[in-house]
């Protein structure tokens, strides 16, 4: 047991020093991170920094958090909206005409290097009208791998004696799905929707690329966008690196036997 | 029950608040709004909106919107915009970057016709307007000449005993070892170094391997106007080798620079660990604040390689403003182009940016460094921007970075016998792609 | 009309499935067959409304082009080793937790584990690339503290990629450890039982019984992970930007490095290919799982 500990702990320290680094960076200027990079406790609280992030690209700071509070809410609620009902209609259903093809076309949207779909998404959101508008970026977000997986499994694990049983007691499909499967399928749901929050929180490509203007940007983004030639200050970096970070890593301490259990346990059905 | 609520009211919320988004928004057009794309941060900003401020005295009725995005993504976004009619009213950048859009879509504006309609432009040389032109198109009214000296740390050349900045490369060298050895922030311990430079992306190095070369009074880096292959010429082969030793044998700069781009350099500069670096007119205005190196440097022209060459600043830049063919307010886009040639739009770029075009402008309310620079009193070169003759510049370039980064990496034992093999190997090179 | 009578009858399941089907199609296959039209043209009209086609020039100069060749084989080998080390330490790591020996903290540990996961990877990797730094970072910092030798982080090849494998896997292999964990959790404790009174020891047990009953997470860890590593790009981007000496330059980063040099035409190209490739060893790695499923 002590073998344990002694392996766990060196561990998880190096697993958490990157925050208490990042932390730190955010109120020690430049100089003094280069000076004596170990020591975590600031000389000063220099908070000048927050006067270097307050604009970003002409946007305020605040803009992006809430961008990236309603981007990611909204998202994660249509997302996991629309995964849960497509996820139902594919168990439910296999094999009617065009459903094995969106299946396999939906794992094939996860394998493309995404990075290289600048040009194409500008051109595609521009054709759906889409281009700049935060319902563009929210639709774009809501796609998510995870979370029509999580509720794949979960569907293919109802009995199907149970759906059977309703049905000849007379009831509709939809009467099937509105009394019987939704109400059973709550806890994955705020499961998946949670996960889908996490994930969705970090995810900069599709708003950079929709974006028309830092207006629409969202906290990562922004982080990206600090990497200009004329400006770019390490401890802003950093600054900006926890205010990014902690909303998730709040909102996962919080949640966090939800998640876990969630995350695991859908996706593993001996 | 109470989740099924909660959970039904969160789906309500969320198709109200999407509908609402969508909703398009009904604002009574009063004012004609420019957009401009640029890629020159906050600093960028704020200057357009000085413009923007001055040309509504001039023109009311117009504002003028201007957005930042980084570089890379810049090329992304402006290219896209254009070939899908969704291009800003104005795009603004280096040269060579502008040069990329116009072979991508051929649609940028010939502003030609608009330059002669303007009376006062003596201050802009035929060399500017050479420079802003590609393949007889006017493509850019240049409205920046953008400076880039050598700076050394004040406070370091008087601790290691030095009277003044190092003119020739034989004085860098001395001061170099001074810097490396003898402790010039005073702070009792080795973690100074002579350098700060970059060499990450092609860019990145070549672009310094620029400003030596320019600087010590030679043109033509890589490859010139004709198509010949110039490394391997005495005197830029002296340059190219104690420039590779600048990064390899001499150790003079970080040893992570390799995977140093500006933002890292930057870190280097401003964090105080590096002597000497290159100094651009916009960085004079950062660099003389507290929270960086306040003002604790002095620019100067680069290294003098070689007696009967006289050392310079390199123009490294050249950002002007561009009109796209299928810009919403093409007319208007064009007054305004017009319009940052004069005094008022040149003055602001001159104190927010750093650098104009202008010669008659106030530098009075400027800081000492930034007068340096804005004075001009010593030499200039410019640079030759190999991107606009050849269409294969950038991959050549890549190529050649990729060679140098391993003579970093492994340094060669005969220098000279590296370059002579490199500068073969490049001609075949520029060869292949200019038949391609 | 057999198709179209059912499509009438299950109405409710096409209406059920298309917000899902839209966005899948509008925003995430549009893209790449858009994406994939480019890899037919001539760069230099790549990205303009009327493009030259030049069909499969562009593929055959990636496939020629000694850059790819060696990206690819960088990128391949990588990603094995990345497997690997992330699958190894996930499943370490389950095991360990999943065991009694670590009854104070058990939850804590998870979490810390877990934390990286939900981190923007853009601040976490910008964390590390500075960590690594030989001579600003803490990493070297620490090492001459405890009088050990200098790590050469980014600066050398081999060390290079080695930093952005372990920055990677305090990125993601949190995941595996929980899909490990949960699976753990659903096995046959009477299994085990009857090993111990069988005799086997703490070894025997762990090929014969637990590893077995782990097949479901190692499938979906094996999948996920391949398909993950195959496509490393941002921790380069952030951390090394291909170097040094391209020992880090992967496919996808390379691709990047095309498209900013105006290469629009081979650089997806080489993103079709690595697409393609994606594919064909995600199959691969499923089917090698469910090999020998009873």
């Amino acid at each position: 047991m002590i073998l344990a500990y002694a392996v766990a702990i060196p561990v998880a320290a190096v697993f958490l020093f990157p925050y208490a680094w990042m932390l730190s960076g955010a109120f020690r200027r430049t100089r003094d991170v280069l000076a004596d990079p170990l020591r975590l406790w600031p000389e000063q609280f220099d908070l000048a920094v927050l006067a270097d992030i307050a604009r970003i690209g002409g946007a305020p700071l605040h803009g992006f958090v809430l961008n990236s509070l309603l981007y990611t809410s909204l998202a994660t609620v249509l997302g996991t909206l629309a995964a849960a009902l497509g996820a139902y209609a594919i168990t439910r259903r296999p094999r009617l005409p065009g459903f094995r093809w969106l299946r396999a076309g939906f794992l094939l949207t996860v394998m493309y290097p995404y990075m290289l779909l600048v040009v194409p998404v500008y051109i595609a959101m521009h054709k759906l009208g889409l281009l700049g508008s935060p319902l563009g970026i929210v639709l774009f977000l809501c796609l998510g791998p995870i979370q029509f997986l999580l509720f794949e499994q979960f569907f293919r694990a109802v009995p199907a004696a149970v759906i059977e049983a309703a049905t000849i007691d007379g009831a509709s499909e939809w009467q099937v799905l509105t009394r019987i499967v939704l109400p059973m399928a709550m806890p994955v749901t705020a499961t998946v929707a949670l996960i889908g929050f996490l994930l969705t929180w970090a995810q900069w490509f599709p708003v950079l690329v929709i974006s028309r203007g830092p207006e629409t940007y969202t906290l990562p983004v922004a982080l990206l966008s600090l990497n200009t030639e004329l400006g770019a200050s390490f401890q802003g970096i950093m600054a900006l690196a926890v205010l990014t970070t902690l909303p998730p890593a709040i909102l996962f301490l919080i949640a966090q036997r939800r998640v876990m259990q969630g995350m695991a346990g859908g996706a593993v059905k001996g | 029950m109470q989740e099924r609520a909660t959970r039904l009211t969160r789906r309500c919320l969320g198709f109200a608040a999407a509908a609402a988004l969508a909703a398009p928004s009904v604002v009574r057009a009063q004012v004609t709004t420019l957009t401009i794309w640029h890629d020159l941060g906050d600093n960028g900003i704020t200057w357009f909106e000085r413009m923007g401020q001055a040309f509504a005295q001039v023109r009311p009725g117009v504002a003028i919107r201007s957005q930042s995005f980084p570089t890379e993504q810049w090329f992304g976004r402006v290219i896209g915009a254009i070939n899908t009619n969704s291009a800003p009213d104005l795009i603004f950048n280096n040269y060579e970057r502008v040069i990329r859009i116009q072979s991508q879509t051929n649609r940028v504006m010939d502003l030609r016709p608009v330059l002669e309609g303007v009376r006062d432009r003596d201050f802009l040389s035929e060399q500017d307007l050479r420079v802003g032109t590609f393949r007889d198109r006017l493509i850019i009214i240049p409205t920046q000449r953008v400076q880039m000296a050598m700076g050394t740390r004040l406070s370091w050349l008087r601790r290691v005993g030095e009277s003044a900045p190092p003119d020739t490369w034989e004085d860098v060298r001395r001061v170099a070892q001074k810097f490396r050895e003898g402790d010039p922030d005073g702070n009792g311990r080795a973690d100074t170094f002579p350098f700060a430079l970059q060499a990450a992306r092609p860019r990145d190095l070549v672009h310094m391997l620029d400003l030596f070369t320019f600087g010590a009074g030679l043109t033509h880096t890589l490859i010139d106007p004709a198509g010949n292959i110039t490394i391997d010429q005495p005197e830029h082969a002296t340059v190219l080798a104690e420039f590779l030793r600048t990064y390899s044998t001499y150790r003079w700069v970080p040893p992570d620079t390799v995977n140093h781009s500006f933002t890292e350099m930057y870190q280097v500069i401003e964090g105080g660990r590096a002597g000497m670096f290159r100094v651009g007119d916009w960085n004079v205005r950062r660099w003389d604040g507290a929270n960086t190196i306040g003002g604790d440097f002095v620019s100067h022209p680069w290294p003098r390689f070689f007696p009967n060459r006289d050392n310079a600043v390199v123009i490294a830049g050249m950002r002007g403003v561009g009109v796209p063919e299928n810009a919403p307010n093409r007319a208007l886009s064009v007054e305004f182009a017009r319009f940052m040639l004069t005094r008022p739009a040149q003055q602001a770029s001159l104190e927010v940016m750093g650098s104009a075009v202008r010669k008659d402008l106030d530098v009075s309310s400027l800081s000492e460094r930034q007068q340096w620079f804005a004075r001009a009193r010593h030499r200039l070169v410019a640079y030759d921007f190999p991107e606009a003759t050849h269409a294969f510049y950038p991959e050549l370039e890549a190529g050649f970075h990729r060679r140098l980064l391993a003579a970093i990496g492994s340094p060669p034992r005969d220098h000279e016998v590296f370059i002579r093999e490199l500068a073969r190997e490049m001609r075949d090179t520029a060869r292949r792609l200019s038949r391609g | 009309m057999r198709g179209l009578h059912r499509v009438r009858a299950e109405g409710i399941f096409y209406l059920l499935v298309l917000p899902f089907a839209a966005l899948t199609v509008l925003f995430g296959l549009w893209p790449i067959v858009l994406s994939v039209q480019v890899s037919f043209t001539a760069s230099a009209t790549a990205l303009r409304p009327d493009p030259q086609w030049v069909g499969l020039a562009n593929y055959a100069s990636v496939l020629g082009d000694t850059l790819f060749q060696e990206s690819l084989w960088r990128t391949l080998a990588y990603t094995a080793m990345a497997v690997a080390a992330n699958l190894a330490f996930a499943l370490a790591a389950a095991l360990l937790l999943d065991s009694k020996l670590l009854p104070r903290g058990n939850m804590a540990f998870r979490l810390i584990l877990f934390l990286p996961v939900v981190t923007p990877d853009v601040a976490g990797y910008v964390v590390w690339r500075w960590l690594f730094d030989s001579s600003f970072g803490a990493v070297n910092a620490a090492l001459d503290a405890a009088g050990l030798p200098a790590f050469a982080g980014l600066t050398t090849p081999a060390t290079a990629t080695a930093s952005v494998l372990v920055a990677e896997l305090w990125h993601h292999a949190g995941f595996y450890t929980l899909i490990f964990l949960a699976n753990l959790a659903i096995r046959d404790p009477a299994l085990e039982e009857a090993a111990k009174v069988d005799g086997a020891g703490a070894w025997a047990r762990f090929r014969h019984v637990i590893l077995p009953q782990l097949r479901p997470a190692l499938v979906i860890n094996l999948v996920y992970a391949t398909i993950q590593f195959l496509k490393t790009f941002t921790v380069v981007v952030v951390m090394t930007k291909g170097g040094p000496a391209e020992s880090t330059t992967f496919v996808s980063y390379l691709a990047y490095q095309y498209f900013d040099q105006a290469r629009y035409g081979e650089a997806t190209a080489m993103a079709t290919i690595l697409f393609a490739v994606v594919i064909v060893l995600s199959l691969l790695a499923y089917a090698l799982g469910e090999r020998g499923r009873a």
